[in-house]
């Protein structure tokens, strides 16, 4: 992987029918990273995975892929050839059985794992005669997985991999993950709704919502700069602008002003000491709370 | 192994087609002592009519064991039976699979989409290409049991035609399978194409020989008219611009 960001899109554009799925996306996933695609349903993220993979085309705006336009049918094809991935549906072929499936998908990878193959059939505990119409929702994804982890793949794109589990189901596939980019070198690139999962296994993250990209960066750089700071008045809060950088939400409520910085406090708790506050109080932010502030604060 | 999913995904329309038509063929093999019994029984019919002038024509052609054979299966049940079976076999692909039927795990391959195009037409014309060829050289197999003869040349001479001709209701299923994202409104489609075309057919019968039924059945051929190659070559050019204008369109899906 000598490219330093596995990914990168540039003003990415879809539009179907009419309605803009993504709406000038950029994004630059580093090699070697966890990253997290975070969103609201409908937010855009299955849209950018599928522009990525070359399954659909951009309205306007570049997605490169290992420093290739994934846009060009041969280009696309080489990029395939290094990615394994998951969709968020588990889709796969209902009338083979596990093991048709599996000896189906092989011979296109020619740096197929069979060792990992070997490993994954039993401990996944994958009945290699049954029909994938017939295997439930867990067994399917963890043979989605199978196929996507065994492909020898640099990168993972995985879209909603834990969709329609139950907890327990959900921690084990994490778990296989977390495991297998332990041993192999290899970026992964997950989309979810869920941001505790996002918080456990990514190092990565951008938040997207309505087709753009709000938040994006390091998960330690975002702890680190993201701060809620709130100040309490003797009176009724100030109708205040801020010049600080990095202000990114300001909510009055009463003599109560709450203030969302992505840029730390130093700056601003300094600018803001000139309206006499009674209290200044600053508190790091949670992945949580950076993405209901981003995301559902911009509803 | 594109191949063999190909396979898979047609296998039992392909293999419920095959059955049904060896098993016509048979049939009316099976059946000519018995109609060749009746035939002196036919009384003189007035041939004034459409009908009657058509029922005339089975009938004289019926007394002979090649005529009989063209007359009543080739013309017919092959025709019609293939022609059903050529659309269904067209039907299906990349599109209609989209709604988490495998269409992402396909797109997810190493693979072009004129590659995945060009194996699931191939595979579908092998089929085709059975289908036309396999319950027909059924014939020469199988008349000697009522004690007539079917030459091999003359069998594989009306495969070509069921073959060159099926294709295009092939091909034009395919097209329409990357026009519509389901599976039935290609197939209905392509099936109200192959009625209208009968119907015209029937209402012009003087053009029938080079309407796509005409070539199918090898008339010209049966007739004494030598191959058609010229409507042969024009079905095969049909089907190849259909087929284009698939993998056009599939290149410029969305999924």
């Amino acid at each position: 992987m000598s490219e330093p960001f596995v990914i990168e899109t540039s003003e990415l554009r879809k539009q179907y029918d009419g309605v803009e799925a993504l709406r000038g996306l950029s994004l630059q996933v580093p090699a070697g990273s966890i990253y997290g695609f975070l969103g609201r349903n409908g937010a855009g993220k299955t849209t950018t995975i599928k522009l990525l993979l070359g399954m659909a085309r951009p309205t306007s705006g570049t997605a490169m892929v290992f420093g290739r336009p994934s846009t060009l049918e041969a280009a696309s094809v080489e990029i395939r050839r290094r990615i394994g991935f998951v969709s968020d549906q588990k889709d796969l072929y209902d009338y083979m059985t596990v093991d048709e499936m599996i000896r189906f998908t092989a011979p296109f990878f020619p740096r197929w794992r069979a060792d990992l193959e070997q490993r994954y059939r039993r401990s996944f505990e994958l009945p290699a005669d049954r029909k994938v119409k017939a295997l439930s929702r867990g067994m399917r994804t963890k043979l989605a997985l199978l196929l996507a982890l065994c492909r020898g793949a640099e990168l993972l794109i995985l879209d909603e991999p834990t969709s329609g589990l139950d907890p327990a189901m959900t921690e084990e596939v994490l778990q296989s993950l977390v495991a297998h980019v332990a041993s192999e070198e290899m970026t992964v690139f997950f989309s979810s709704h869920q941001i505790a999962e996002v918080d456990q296994i990514g190092d990565h993250v951008a938040i997207i919502d309505r087709g753009r990209t709000v938040v994006a960066g390091a998960l330690d750089d975002l702890r680190d700069q993201y701060r809620r700071i709130e100040l309490v008045f003797a009176g009724d809060a100030p109708e205040a602008t801020f010049r600080s950088p990095g202000v990114e939400r300001v909510r009055r409520k009463g003599r109560v002003l709450t203030v969302l910085s992505s840029a730390g406090s130093d700056r601003f708790v300094a600018e803001a000491r000139a309206l006499n506050p009674v209290s200044v109080d600053v508190a790091a932010v949670t992945l949580k709370e950076i993405f209901l502030e981003t995301v559902v604060g911009e509803a | 192994m594109l191949w063999y999913k190909s396979f898979l995904e047609t296998r039992w329309r392909f293999l419920i087609g095959l059955a049904i038509l060896m098993l016509s063929v048979t049939g009316t093999v099976l059946a000519y002592p018995r109609v060749a019994r009746l035939l002196p029984l036919v009384p003189s019919i007035d041939t004034s009519g459409e009908l009657g002038r058509r029922i005339k024509d089975i009938a004289d052609l019926s007394r002979t064991y090649r005529g009989y054979i063209w007359a009543q299966t080739l013309r017919q049940n092959v025709t019609q039976m293939l022609s059903f079976f050529a659309v269904l076999l067209g039907a299906g692909g990349l599109l209609s699979q989209a709604s988490g039927s495998g269409a992402l795990f396909t797109l997810s391959l190493p693979v072009s989409r004129n590659r995945l195009l060009g194996v699931r037409t191939a595979t579908g014309l092998a089929e085709l290409a059975a289908l036309a060829f396999v319950p027909i050289l059924l014939l020469p197999v199988i008349s000697p049991a009522v004690g007539e003869r079917f030459g091999i040349p003359e069998a594989l001479a009306h495969g070509v035609c069921f073959f060159a001709a099926g294709a295009v209701l092939f091909s034009l299923t395919c097209l329409l399978s990357t026009m519509f994202n389901d599976m039935w409104r290609p197939v209905l489609i392509g099936c109200a194409v192959a009625v209208v075309l009968g119907i015209a057919e029937a209402l012009f019968p003087e053009l029938s020989q080079y309407s796509l039924y005409g070539v199918m059945s090898g008339e010209r051929y049966f007739r004494g008219g030598g191959m058609p190659w010229l409507e042969l070559l024009a079905s095969a050019a049909v089907s190849a611009a259909m087929l284009f204008a698939a993998s056009r369109n599939l290149a410029r899906q969305d999924f």
